[in-house]
């Protein structure tokens, strides 16, 4: 993996959120190169959505200090300043399902717009080259006026991808992309984001349940367990013995 | 020791109910049974209007005045809803708070947009009819506003509700794609909650035509005006062509209302 930058796009340092009392996530401490992917893996409730969100910049942590690109994330303006920087995709329902596809996939030129643009857009697409560039890039050029919530699952969460393309941020956290998706679906799903991250050199932080998955298409895989790194290594060093101790349940005594 | 749930005991909220259906069925013994309960003369009179429904008024004379009255109706209640939505819908945006991150101003504008919301409900369109009478005397703007005004404080309270009640996900997904909290009430919370705010704004409509109707008893032009002539002389075959000309208003307006939301939710 070729690393653009010497200093890391994203830096967690002994970064902490609780929520009512319980830690989500104890301090932990990690830094990302810009073009790495990286696979968050760790089983249900061990803090991987709230690891992704500190990253995405969509919560700040308590304690400690999350910086993208040299700005601590909680210093970060709304709008265009954080949208270039960084843009997120999630399991499912993340796009306005009432919206047709193409103004779904322009709402990721909704910080670089002004007010009237952004509203006079609903009645004459602005920027339409780029959302047709970005649809048939994922495949759904066709569907461009279909409204979104005809789609199905996975075609929905292609068309949060071409919104990701026109916004164009360098870094894309994706929270679980594939959990509701079929296995052939799911792969089909990670090629294209991998090689959209890929193509433009941007950095991909991604959560997961398969570590198939994983060591086919992330170049790191960091494993999170109550809240803690268990381990960070890159996928090659991947094991069962490894895998194993992060999924293990505790058997009550 | 294993831990054995206990059984259910009757809990505060069942025991208000059965306290409640008590009373009813105690009040319901302060009821003098006897013979004076009915009226005498009613069992006639409900006969007579019963029988008048069998031979409905419908000369063409009396059709042109139903419809007339209806049209007259028709278009107080939708001027009526047009100015409470111009009201209200701004009213509401404020009131939920959405345009506003958090702090003392978010708190201050919500509150102050609540309590004018309220006010403006709290008094009947009959009452406020009464006010704009005694104020600007009896001119179609006194009927306007009396239902505007009332009809703008309920619609801005659904609507302010109808915006919070929106689905985070999406709002999400916008606000890291950098939207403003504007750009966010547009594409994200408007363009959601529209079917609800649609249906319920159609509702209204339906309510407005009938309020309009009512709108005779501070001597207005309508159908409830010509039911009133009607009533006075106690003919009961015109007041049911009226009745039945004011119940196809709001069956207009419900099927044009499935019809919009129809297309708009498939």
């Amino acid at each position: 993996m070729t690393h653009l930058a010497d200093t890391p796009i994203i830096r967690v340092e002994n970064a902490a959120k609780a929520y009512s009392g319980r830690l989500a996530i104890a301090p932990l401490s990690f830094t990302v190169a810009e073009g790495e992917k990286v696979a968050v893996l760790g089983p249900s409730g061990s803090g991987k959505t709230t690891l992704l969100h500190l990253t995405a910049g969509i919560i700040h942590p308590d304690s400690g200090t999350v910086e993208l690109g040299g700005h601590a994330t909680s210093e970060l303006g709304a709008g265009e300043e954080s949208a270039s920087l960084v843009g997120a995709i999630h399991q499912q329902y993340d796009l306005v399902g009432h919206l047709s596809v193409v103004h779904n996939v322009l709402a990721g030129r909704l910080g670089r717009w002004g007010l009237l643009r952004s509203l006079w857009s609903l009645l004459s697409p602005q920027d339409l080259g780029l959302a047709e560039d970005a649809l048939e890039r994922v495949g759904l050029l066709e569907r461009l006026y279909e409204r979104t919530s005809r789609l199905s699952g996975g075609e929905q969460q292609r068309v949060a991808i071409a919104r990701l393309l026109v916004q164009d941020p360098r870094v894309i956290v994706a929270d679980e992309p594939v959990a509701s998706l079929d296995p052939a679906r799911a792969r089909d799903l990670l090629i294209l984001l991998s090689s959209v991250a890929s193509d433009a050199g941007k950095t991909l932080v991604a959560s997961l349940h398969s570590t198939e998955l994983a060591t086919e298409f992330f170049d790191r895989a960091i494993g999170l367990r109550d809240g803690l790194v268990v381990f960070d290594l890159p996928v090659m060093e991947l094991d069962r013995g490894i895998l194993d101790d992060l999924y293990h349940l505790e058997v009550a005594g | 020791m294993r831990a054995v749930p206990r059984a259910p005991r009757i809990e505060g909220r069942g025991l208000l109910t059965l306290l409640l259906i008590g009373a009813v069925g105690l009040s319901a013994l302060s009821v003098p049974w006897g013979g004076d309960l009915v009226h005498p003369g009613g069992g006639s009179a409900v006969g007579s209007i019963v029988k008048a429904l069998a031979r409905v008024e419908l000369s063409p004379e009396f059709l042109r005045i139903t419809a007339y009255a209806a049209w007259t109706t028709l278009r107080f209640a939708v001027a009526g809803v047009t100015l409470a939505l111009a009201i209200g819908l701004p009213l509401g945006v404020v009131a939920s708070g959405v345009l506003t991150r958090s702090g003392g101003r978010k708190t201050a504008s919500i509150v102050v947009a609540r309590f004018v919301l309220a006010l403006l409900r709290s008094i009947h369109e009959l009452v406020w009819a009464w006010l704009f009478v005694v104020a600007i005397g009896l001119s179609p703007m006194a009927v306007i506003l009396a239902l505007a005004l009332p009809y703008a404080g309920i619609l801005g309270r659904v609507f302010a509700d109808a915006l919070i009640d929106v689905p985070e996900e999406p709002l999400r997904a916008l606000r890291s794609a950098g939207a403003s909290e504007i750009k966010l009430l547009v594409y994200g919370r408007l363009t959601i909650a529209l079917p609800d705010m649609l249906g319920y704004g159609f509702y209204r409509f339906e309510c407005a035509i009938r309020s309009a109707a009512i709108f005779s008893f501070v001597g207005v032009q309508g159908l409830g005006y010509q039911i009133q002539l009607s009533l006075d002389d106690l003919l009961w075959n015109e007041v049911w062509t009226l009745l039945i000309a004011l119940a196809a208003l709001v069956l207009l307006v419900d099927a044009w209302s499935s019809q919009v939301r129809r297309r708009l939710v498939s």
